[in-house]
């Protein structure tokens, strides 16, 4: 398994017993460290790659090695895994009903018995790292939207993930909002976080990416680093698609 | 003008005297305070056997409806099944007949054997409550954002611990105003506890009456009853939603 912390092999979600192909036969190996940037067209099978991964969608056959272990395999307890899994959604999903504080706490001190004063202390911490230690003790609802992504990537964090799942972190987000969560991103893969983000971003996957992922029809057509994919794509549908968005 | 003094005058001695034929002598207003009494028991006791029952049929169908298509086949997958079937039984039945009628069965058959009326009330109310209870709840769990559950199960909590912190107490807020409506419908269904022998408010102002042949004061003070506590109660509710919704603004 050598440095791969994460390793897919003949990953497949179908619905409706196979008539509708999500994923049709996904196959991927990430280094510790790496930033994989997943584009493609909606509907491509890229936000459903990434959910099967912390198994938020169930796949229909194929295996999910996670730091060695099998994490498809229904004998492994998925809970334990997800906490080495951070995810930020599109939606962001803060939990309405808490404070700032609270929603990067209760994860921390209730799976991994991290004392209130220590969660809090770490807490503070990440909040400073991304500027908005003042609002600690404010509800998601008085949050501005890049605000709230940013309260979700370090809800995360509490968890002291090993990998971070992005999926489109900032399509729900006005356009002044989008630099933000970026740079945020960006602090966060330069300290070296494994990170895979499916987003719309190609200026973020040119900067930050290690490797680009085009999906379509639930596979992977090709792959590279930015410079390959975006300065002399191979595939007649990575060139049609990036015609479109660039 | 002497008329008219003489004519209240005359309804309020009238008044008087009704009032003390009602309620003074011989005690009669025994009947109203332990009616009352009992009533309360009844609500109190069967409202918190109608929130649990309510609160564990809703998970179950919320969680049938949620995560039975995506369900690994096994022995897991036919218990949840086999629970939803028995709580859409139970909704059925209990929604699809009237209080009182199973108020009767429970009293005259199921327990036949039983001398404690009062219990067989509770009993009944609260599993008839636990039906109305559970749709309610189980709306507040559907209506909360599938988002909130799969930030929740992300960070790695089990299915449970995520309804427990995440999705209940959010959706208990929203559902908040249906359940006090359902335990103001509660309160007031138990009175048609007399049909057991049981002597609740209702059926203290109905001794009074029988017995004084003079039914508007016995009455009209029962019903004076139920809506003081239904205010108060209402009050209650809205106090405590109001501090619920302040915490997000």
């Amino acid at each position: 398994m050598s440095d791969n912390i994460i390793k897919v092999s003949g990953l497949k979600k179908h619905y409706f017993d196979g008539k509708i192909k999500a994923l049709d036969g996904v196959d991927l190996e990430v280094k510790k460290g790496e930033v994989i940037v997943i584009i493609g067209p909606s509907g491509c099978g890229k936000s459903t790659f990434l959910r099967s991964l912390n198994l938020l969608e169930i796949p229909t056959e194929g295996e999910i090695f996670l730091e060695g272990v099998n994490i498809a395999d229904p004998k492994n307890d998925i809970n334990l895994h997800r906490q080495k899994m951070g995810m930020v959604f599109q939606q962001f999903n803060l939990f309405p009903h808490m404070t700032v504080l609270k929603n990067m706490c209760i994860a921390p001190m209730k799976l991994k018995k991290m004392s209130k004063a220590d969660a809090e202390a770490q807490a503070m911490e990440l909040l400073k790292v991304v500027g908005l230690e003042d609002r600690a003790n404010a509800y998601p609802a008085q949050l501005s939207g890049g605000q709230k992504q940013r309260i979700a990537i370090v809800r995360a964090l509490c968890m002291k993930p090993d990998v971070m799942l992005f999926d489109e972190p900032t399509s729900a987000l006005d356009p002044e909002m989008v630099g933000e969560v970026l740079d945020v991103m960006k602090k966060l893969a330069e300290e070296g976080m494994t990170m895979l983000v499916v987003t719309h971003e190609m200026g973020f996957a040119k900067e930050v990416a290690d490797r680009v992922i085009f999906m379509e029809g639930g596979v992977i057509m090709e792959e590279g680093t930015p410079e390959q994919i975006f300065g002399d794509p191979k595939n007649d549908r990575t060139k049609e698609f990036l015609s479109k968005v660039l | 003008m002497s008329g008219i003094w003489d004519g209240i005058s005359a309804w309020a001695q009238g008044m008087k005297e009704d009032f003390i034929l009602n309620f003074v002598t011989e005690n009669r207003w025994k009947f109203i305070t332990t009616g009352l009494s009992n009533t309360i028991i009844i609500t109190f006791l069967a409202l918190i056997i109608g929130v649990v029952l309510g609160i564990v049929i809703a998970i179950v169908r919320s969680s049938y409806d949620k995560t039975y298509g995506e369900m690994r086949k096994g022995f897991k997958k036919f218990l949840l099944w086999l629970s939803n079937k028995i709580c859409e039984l139970y909704l059925t039945v209990i929604r699809g007949t009237p209080v009182v009628v199973q108020l009767m069965v429970m009293y005259y058959i199921i327990f036949a054997s039983s001398r404690n009326s009062l219990m067989v009330a509770v009993l009944s109310f609260g599993i008839n409550s636990g039906a109305y209870v559970a749709e309610i709840i189980r709306s507040g769990i559907m209506s909360i954002d599938p988002g909130q559950f799969e930030a929740g199960r992300s960070l790695g909590f089990d299915y449970k611990a995520t309804m427990w912190h995440i999705i209940i107490p959010q959706a208990f807020k929203n559902v908040l105003p249906a359940l006090a409506n359902e335990f103001i419908v509660l309160l007031k269904e138990t009175s048609v506890a007399g049909y057991v022998t049981i002597r609740d408010l209702t059926m203290g102002g109905n001794i009074i009456r029988a017995a004084t042949y003079s039914p508007f004061l016995p009455l009209i003070a029962v019903a004076v009853i139920y809506l003081v506590m239904v205010i108060v109660f209402t009050k209650l509710v809205n106090i405590l939603e109001r501090r619920l919704r302040n915490n997000e603004r």
